[in-house]
Order: structure tokens, then sequence, then C-alpha cells
């Protein structure tokens, strides 16, 4: 038996981080009774440990309610969440593309953020329905009044008769419940049509398979189901259909209108990919979902095992994260100075952060990682066209004729006071303005288009600490650009490490490579010997900074009590030892191939 | 042959640096006194044939005991064990424990070499390390142990100690120096967890000076202990020639030698194994089983063949002189270098050895710098190489 469409209500929440996202999801489970209070886990649906620490949700899930509205009947809510990053524009833009409206949580203290706009503008693109929300009103600071004009303002919705609530104590929390069936529409599709099935989200089980998540917009699926996948054209049957309740539970069918899983024996999420249209293999649909995109990795760097021994460990990590994350790339690669790795690819910098701390926490694995790359494409004289992801690769400057480096569009929001130093941020990081918008006499917004490369370092910590917290930023790719790049490399003892290498603008390689000479000089403990660090353009040195030998590393004493205590003090000096990296003849600790990036260049 | 080390565990009072086995004395030592002849005795009877050609005294301050008991712990090794009439037979002390009478009881009793501890000749920087005596004090000791018969005397002098300038440092060298020692051990503070001085660094109630202000020190001092006749022949100890410490050599060339006392550690030949093995350290454990007629031994490990090279090598790179390349040989049936021959390789193309004699393998004063990282490597060959 169906449940009515008429009474199904399919949405996500957007918000800016901290914005209260989480914590109106968990009320609203609550109040439908989808889950016992004694059974909340803080936050439910960030499952994972890093989403919690960090308060950010990695991958989309999704969960299903039951609401008793006033006019006396039952409401199925499919809430679909969505992640919170720029990184995973795309997915957001999937799970968006399962919804018929969008949830717009805006906190009263604080207004709309760039982020939050970039997201809101995605649902209007995608034609959902948004219903503003005033959250944490209950704070002194709030003031909704302010809050809402901006929305009015910047986004050009009506949001006077938002419900003003408090996710944290629940003030109001049934409104939203109730505008949620008044203003969103129900999902609309025919449940005779041949089976069209958007997929939002993958999800891998050890015991089920990798899991499809999706929004059913026409037809029926169940056990048995011969379906087929638009995009690759690969065929499964059915094993399992089920809805999020809010763990997965096994129902008979799912039916146009309606949001769950299906489970067909697949072995990898690599081949149930996001944004990818289902149908039946013996009645297709004529034409799939639009919007379906090739994830494409946007940053690249090398990840060694500490350890060389552990490269099958690394393997076996990487293989079984990609089984549940499609977006991550990776094939291997071998360094001089790291030997045996990979090279990753990544959505962007917090995929990165994220995967490698998953590595090293989830797979207790001691990683290197080398400064990340963006995608560069090289035009060489003899008229070939490379695409480039990691500075090592790069050919002769002589045999170049031009490189183009990949732009972004940045939209910068913040407080009009920390507009001069935000400027100069910008520039500093060959930012070109396009323009600045009042959006209130103390706010504004600023458009700038920013090498991807100077943004994938530390511009959002920079843009962080320059606003006080203030200032929210958001970006889209934008192209490539022709640009004068150069590699620069770093010599320890006279030899290059290449896993220090990058590709600079040419104007900022100077003042990068003291930089990360300074940063070498200071993180290579003291050695046997004195040891040149030296910062180099093809053959030309630019930077010079020495690591003094040292001195005296022999133990005063060593009479007949103290013989099985020194092997063991050199026993542990080893261990300290074996967490460098031998490079040529300096050893280098693990962590000093990250540290360069730690530089405001 | 063997050596023999004795252990007294009291102190006046226990320096600020120092994480040795010491406590103030107490009603304790009455009963050490005789456990430690007890102990004499039951080594005895598990190692009967051996002869002694060394007896070391050190502590703690022996000479926190009356010299009546140090004496007939003395007598008991020697009507246990035949003592070599040449026996280089050493005693540590400290100013303010001992005076003339006592010095010469023990100078006659046959202690032949004495051993006192200074530190420093500046009042200001014995106090501030926790050092119970000033510099006028050691005078008094230092001329008493001469007038008792005492010919043979090492002076320990630190350096790298907190507010310690190398001019501090020179001048107690070149003070100590005139009274015409024997025999100066010259060490670098060792900073030990668990000391007081370690909190108050930690804490920043106390700094040390930095590490290569310390490196200068030591360069500086060993040239000038080298300008006034001391030769160096350990990595802190110098002498003039022949007065070198036969017992402390007897570590450094992986001799077997046996602890007595708490907290002692030996390394004999058992039934052709070789044996390290500690006693109790605590002075409660120690007296308990020797009270109830029982060998107060804590651990005991075996040595195999491969680790006794490591051991050989560890020990006999502190030496100037270094490792006799033959005595190895003839003790391992292999070659030092050849064993070893990447470790060694390495270490040439840092220029650490001294190549003045091919019969030895010996460090040259850079290398010897460096004697940690040099093992780090030799510590590199795993024995199932070896086995090989």
């Amino acid at each position: 038996m169906n449940f009515d469409p008429n009474l199904i209500r399919n949405f996500s929440i957007i918000a800016h981080i901290d914005h209260g996202k989480s914590t109106l999801a968990d009320r609203m489970m609550e109040l439908t009774d989808t889950v016992a209070k004694r059974d909340m886990e803080e936050q439910l649906l960030d499952s994972m440990d890093i989403e919690r620490e960090r308060g950010i949700t990695i991958k989309a899930s999704a969960v299903r309610m039951f609401y008793h509205h006033t006019d006396g009947k039952t409401y199925m809510f499919n809430l679909i969440d969505t992640p919170g990053h720029v990184d995973f524009n795309y997915e957001v833009s999937r799970a968006l593309a399962a919804c018929e409206g969008a949830v717009l949580v805006v906190d009263a203290t604080q207004g709309i953020e760039a982020q939050t706009l970039a997201n809101v503008y995605l649902a209007v693109d995608n034609g959902l329905e948004v219903l503003p929300v005033i959250n944490k009103v209950d704070l002194p600071s709030a003031e909704p009044e302010r809050v809402i004009r901006e929305i009015e303002d910047v986004i050009g919705i009506p949001a006077e008769d938002a419900p003003c609530i408090s996710a944290k104590t629940g003030l109001n929390v049934e409104q939203v419940l109730a505008r949620i069936v008044d203003t969103i529409p129900a999902p609309t599709g025919d449940p005779d049509a041949p089976l069209k099935a958007l997929i939002f989200d993958c999800f891998y089980d050890n015991y089920k398979g990798a899991l499809s998540y999706v929004r059913i917009f026409d037809g029926t699926v169940q056990a048995g189901t011969r379906i087929r996948s638009m995009a690759t054209g690969n065929e499964f049957d059915v094993t399992e259909v089920g809805v999020f309740a809010p763990t997965w539970k096994p129902v008979d069918q799912l039916t146009a209108g309606e949001v769950g899983y299906i489970a067909a024996s697949i072995k990898s999420v690599a081949e149930t990919k996001v944004g990818d249209t289902i149908t039946t293999a013996n009645r297709p649909t004529k034409e799939a979902l639009p919007g379906y995109k090739q994830a494409n990795s946007m940053v690249f760097c090398g990840v060694y095992p500490a350890d060389g021994a552990h490269y099958d460990d690394l393997k076996e990590a990487l293989d079984k994260l990609k089984l549940n994350d499609a977006s991550l790339s990776y094939e291997h690669e071998t360094s001089a100075a790291l030997g045996y790795g990979f090279r990753c690819g990544f959505l962007g910098l917090l995929h990165m952060e994220i995967i490698t701390e998953r590595l090293e926490r989830e797979f207790d694995l001691d990683l290197v990682t080398t400064a990340p790359s963006v995608v560069y494409r090289v035009h060489t004289l003899d008229g070939r066209d490379l695409v480039i992801d990691n500075p090592t690769n790069l050919p002769n400057a002589a045999e170049i004729d031009y490189m183009e480096e990949p732009m972004v569009k940045a939209t910068i929001m913040t407080p009009s006071e920390y507009v001069g130093t935000i400027m100069e941020l910008c520039q500093n990081n060959r930012g070109v303005f396009i323009d600045m918008q009042y959006i209130e006499a103390d706010r504004v917004n600023l458009h700038y288009v920013l090498p991807l490369n100077e943004i994938i370092y530390d511009f959002f910590d920079s843009l962080k600490s320059r606003s006080r917290g203030y200032a929210s930023f958001d970006y889209e790719l934008s192209g490539y650009e022709k640009s004068d790049l150069v590699r620069l490399d770093f010599l320890l003892n006279g030899e290059m490490c290449d896993a220090l290498s990058t590709i600079v603008h040419k104007d900022r390689a100077y003042a990068k490579g003291r930089a990360v000479a300074e940063k070498l000089k200071d993180v290579i403990p003291r050695q046997q010997f004195e040891i040149p660090v030296q910062a180099a353009i093809g053959s030309k040195i630019i930077a010079r900074e020495t690591v003094k030998a040292v001195r005296k590393d022999v133990l005063a004493k060593c009479y007949g009590g103290d013989i099985t205590r020194k092997k063991k003090l050199l026993e542990k000096q080893k261990e300290g030892k074996k967490r460098m990296r031998q490079v040529g003849s300096v050893a280098v600790p693990s962590d000093a191939f990250m540290s360069v990036l730690r530089i405001n260049g | 042959m063997i050596g023999v080390y004795v252990h007294i565990p009291y102190c006046l009072k226990k320096c600020r640096y120092c994480d040795f086995c010491s406590i103030p004395i107490d009603e304790t030592a009455g009963r050490y006194r005789s456990a430690v002849c007890g102990e004499i005795a039951l080594s005895k009877a598990k190692y009967p044939d051996e002869r002694v050609k060394t007896v070391f005294f050190g502590g703690g301050t022996p000479t926190a005991l009356p010299p009546e008991d140090l004496v007939s712990i003395l007598d008991a090794i020697r009507t246990a064990f035949p003592v070599e009439p040449d026996a280089e037979i050493s005693i540590e002390c400290n100013p303010k424990t001992i005076g003339f009478e006592g010095l010469r009881m023990l100078h006659d009793a046959g202690f032949n070499r004495l051993s006192i501890g200074l530190q420093t000749t500046q009042n200001a920087l014995l106090k501030r390390i926790g050092r119970v005596h000033t510099f006028e004090e050691f005078l008094a000791t230092y001329k008493a142990a001469r007038d008792a018969g005492f010919t043979n005397i090492n002076i320990d002098l630190m350096h790298g100690l907190p507010g310690q300038t190398q001019a501090d440092y020179l001048d107690a060298i070149r003070t100590v120096a005139a009274l015409e020692p024997t025999h100066i051990s010259a060490y670098s503070l060792i900073l030990e967890e668990g000391t007081p001085l370690y909190d108050d660094v930690i804490a920043r109630r106390e700094t040390l000076p930095d590490p290569d202000a310390v490196a200068d020190m030591e360069d500086a001092g060993m040239d000038l202990l080298e300008a006034l006749g001391y030769r160096r022949y350990e990595v802190s100890n110098f002498a003039k020639p022949g007065f070198e410490c036969r017992h402390n050599l007897i570590y450094w060339h992986n001799e077997p030698y046996l602890g007595l006392g708490v907290a002692a550690h030996s390394s004999m030949i058992e039934d052709g194994f070789w044996v390290r093995f500690s006693n109790e350290s605590s002075i409660p454990a120690y007296l308990k089983k020797l009270e109830k007629g029982k060998l107060p031994r804590a651990e005991r490990i075996i040595t195999n063949t491969f680790e006794q090279m490591f051991e050989s090598i560890m020990l006999g790179l502190r030496l100037v002189k270094g490792i006799d390349r033959k005595v190895f040989f003839d003790r391992f049936g292999c070659d030092v270098i050849e064993t070893y021959r990447e470790a060694y390789d390495k270490n040439d193309r840092f220029g650490f050895w001294d190549h003045s004699d091919p019969a030895r393998l010996r460090l040259n004063r850079l290398g010897m710098d460096h004697l940690d990282a040099v093992l780090r490597d030799f510590r590199e060959r795993r024995l199932i190489d070896f086995l090989r």
C-alpha cells in the first residue's frame, strides 16, 4: 500500500556552519517521535567522529519522519541533509535536486553568510520552494527583524512571517513543521511511468554492498527489479529497498515521490554515481534527470606511508575509503624522497584533510603528505598539451610555451569594517577585483577572481583571522587563465627533494622560496653535519639557509650500571629517527613536507 | 679476573641534579654493612675461583658510612676473594663527610685511590646545584687526603651548570689542576627526569646554558685540560699518563665485574654465558633478601654474542684509544669493521674515524662528539643479518 504522494514533503535544510542545522533536525526528529529522546545522540545526522568534532556534515544523509498536522492528516517528511562545505558543492546540488523545498536557517545574531547564499541560489536554480527560519532568537544579541530584512533584500524572498525559533530550546519548532506542510509542494510524479530515480548519495555497507540513496521521481522499484544506470549503462538486480527511519529499514517498494535506498549487490560506490539516474532495464525512461556530472578532483597531493613498509596498508585503506567515497581518486606514484606512495585527488582542501585524517585515525597509519597542487595545463613548444597535477612532472622551462592555471570566482561576505584588510589579502593572493555590493549599511559582498592555487593553502584561515571570524567565503571554478608560473624546488645538502617542489607564480617565487627555506631550517633537526637548505628555480638558487650541525651527541657518563639503560636509550632515539624520512643524507621529519604550506607568502 | 664495585647508597643530602640510588643516611645504615658482607659471602659461594684486580666503592657517598664499616667491607672482600697485590682500590668521597683520621684509616686499610666530588669551585654555583659543601671545605678534605697518604686522587668537575659561564668552568679547571691531582673527570650535566633540577627547568624556575654554549665550554675545557697535562682517555675522563682509572677501564673494555650493594649492576660469566644482572634497587628489599640469606637479585639477562659485540663497541668507542681489532676478533671471531661495514663507511664519510692506527677502531675528537649517532648506526645491524 503506497503512501499518498500528496502527503509527502521532501526537503533539505540550508544553513551556515553553527547556525543550527543539525540541532533543528534533531528537534524535528524528537517532535515527530522518529527517535526517542533517550536514544538521541548529539546531532544524529553527523555520524562520523570527524563530522561531530568539526561541526560539519561531510556526507549527505536522510531521515524519514511522520508528522501529525493540525489538519488531522499525517504527513511523511523526508529530510535530506546536505554537506556543508564548498568542496562538496556538486553533492549539495544533487541533494537539493531530490527535494521540492528547502528550509533556510539563519542565525538571528549573525545574518546570511556567503556559503548560505550560494546554497540558496542552488536551491532556487533547482526550482525549490525556500522556507526561511530565524534561529537563536533566544540569545540576547538576536536581531530577528534585521535578519528578516536581510533575507528579503539579499535573496529576494518574502520572510516577514518566517518562524522565529530556538532550535536549542525547541521554541516554535512546531511552527516550522506546520509551515513545511503549507509551503513546500507535494511531489508530483507518476507511479506507473517508467522508473526514474535520482541518486543523491551513496553509502558502502559491508553486508549490503554499495547502497544508492535515491529520490523516486517516476515509477516504482522493489526487490527483484533489474535496474540500469543511465550514466554507465550498467545493470543490477535490486536485492532490497528501504527507507531511513532513521536507520535503514527495508520496505516492500519505493514509489514516485518517495526517498529511500536501493541495494543491488553493487561492489563499490564508484558504480553508483551521485547525480546518476536509475531506471528499469526492461522499460527504461526516455531521458535522464539533468545535472549529472563526473566528479573532478580539484586538489592533488602525494600521500606516503611514514614508514615505507606500510605501503600495502595504505593501499588497502585507500581502497576501503574509496568504497564509500567515489570522489576520492588515487594512483601509485614514486618519489625519490619518499619512496612508494599515491597521488591522491580531492574535491578540495577540506576533503583532503578529511581523507588524510581518516586514514590516520581509522586505519592507524602514519602518513607523510606533500604540498597540495591544483591541476595546471601546460602547452609545450612542440605543440603538446599536458595536464599536470604533480610539480615533479612539469617539463623543463625551456620546453614550455605557456601555462594555464585554474581560477575561481570568489564571493566574500563581510562586515564593512574589514573590507580594507580583506581586499589586501585578495590582492596579495593575486586576486582580481570584480565588484562590491552593500547588502546593508555595514555589510558588503565582495567578488574577486582568484587563482585556485592561492586559496587552497591558508586563504580561508587568513580571511577568518583578518575579519575576526566574521567574513564568510564561497567560490566556484571559473575556468583556466594563462599565467606566468615556475616550479620552485628545494635542495637539502645539495640534493633536490622532489616532495617539496611546488608550482608558484613567478612574482611570488622569491618570497615563497625564502619563507619555505626559513621554515625548513626550523623544522629539520640538527644532524651530524651542516645542512644547506636552498630554494631554486631551475638551476638558479634564490634563497639559502643553514641547519647547523649538532655539537655534542654523546652521553657524558657510562659506567657499569648505565649499560642496559644506555642501550635502551639508543633504541628510543632510533625510534624517534624512524619517524623521519631520509632524503639523501638528510633526515627530515614527516610533517616538514606539509608544514611548508603554512607560509604566508 | 674481575672488578668489584660496592655501592653505598647514603648521602648527607641529595644534590639537585642527582638521580643515582642514594638517600640521606638513616637507621638502615647500621644493617647495611652486614648485608653487604653477607652478599660477599654468598657471591664467593657462587664464583669460588674469581680473582680481583680492582675494587671501587661508589655511591651515594661511601664516606657517609663510618670508615670502620668501609674497612670491614673491604676486609670481607679480601677474605672471600684473592685480591691482586697491585690491585687498584678506589673510594669516592665528598667534602664534609670525612676528616684526616678517617682518611688515614682508609688508606692504611688498603684504599689506594680516592675520588673526590667537587663539581665546581665557585661557591654560588655549588649552592645552586644543591651541594652541601663550599670550595674551602673541599680544599680541607683534599689536604687531609694528601696528609693521610693518598697520592692517586681524582677530582670530579661538571660543566653546563645553571648560571655557569665558560670563564667559571675554565677557572675551576685551572684551580683544580694547580692542586695536581692525578685524574680529573669532567662531566657535562645530564638533566635527568625526576630530579628537583629537572622540575625547576621544566617550570622555568631555573635555566641551563644553551647546548651550543655548553659545547663551547666543553671544547675549551678539553683543550685546557690537555694543555695542563691531563690526557683525555675517555669521553669525560682525563688523567696524567699512567693514572687512568683501571676499574672504569674494565667497564669500557666490556670485561666482567661484580657489583655489590643496593642497585648495583654486574656483568659476569656464568657457565660460559655472559650475564648482566642487577640487585634490588630499594634498600628495604635489598636488606630483606640478604637477611633471609638470599642473593638480592632483581633482574638477570643473558647477553648473546651479538649483543656483547654491540656492547663492546658502545663502550670501547668511548675510549680515545678505541677498540683493539685483534682483541675484538679473538673474543668474537670476526672483524669489527667488516662486520659493521655499513655503519663504518657512513661515519667514514662524515670524517669521524681516526685512521692513525689500523690495528684499532677509534673515533677522532669530532667523531666522539657524535658517539651516540655513530652507535645508532651500529645498532642498525640486526642479529638476523649477522647470522646470515
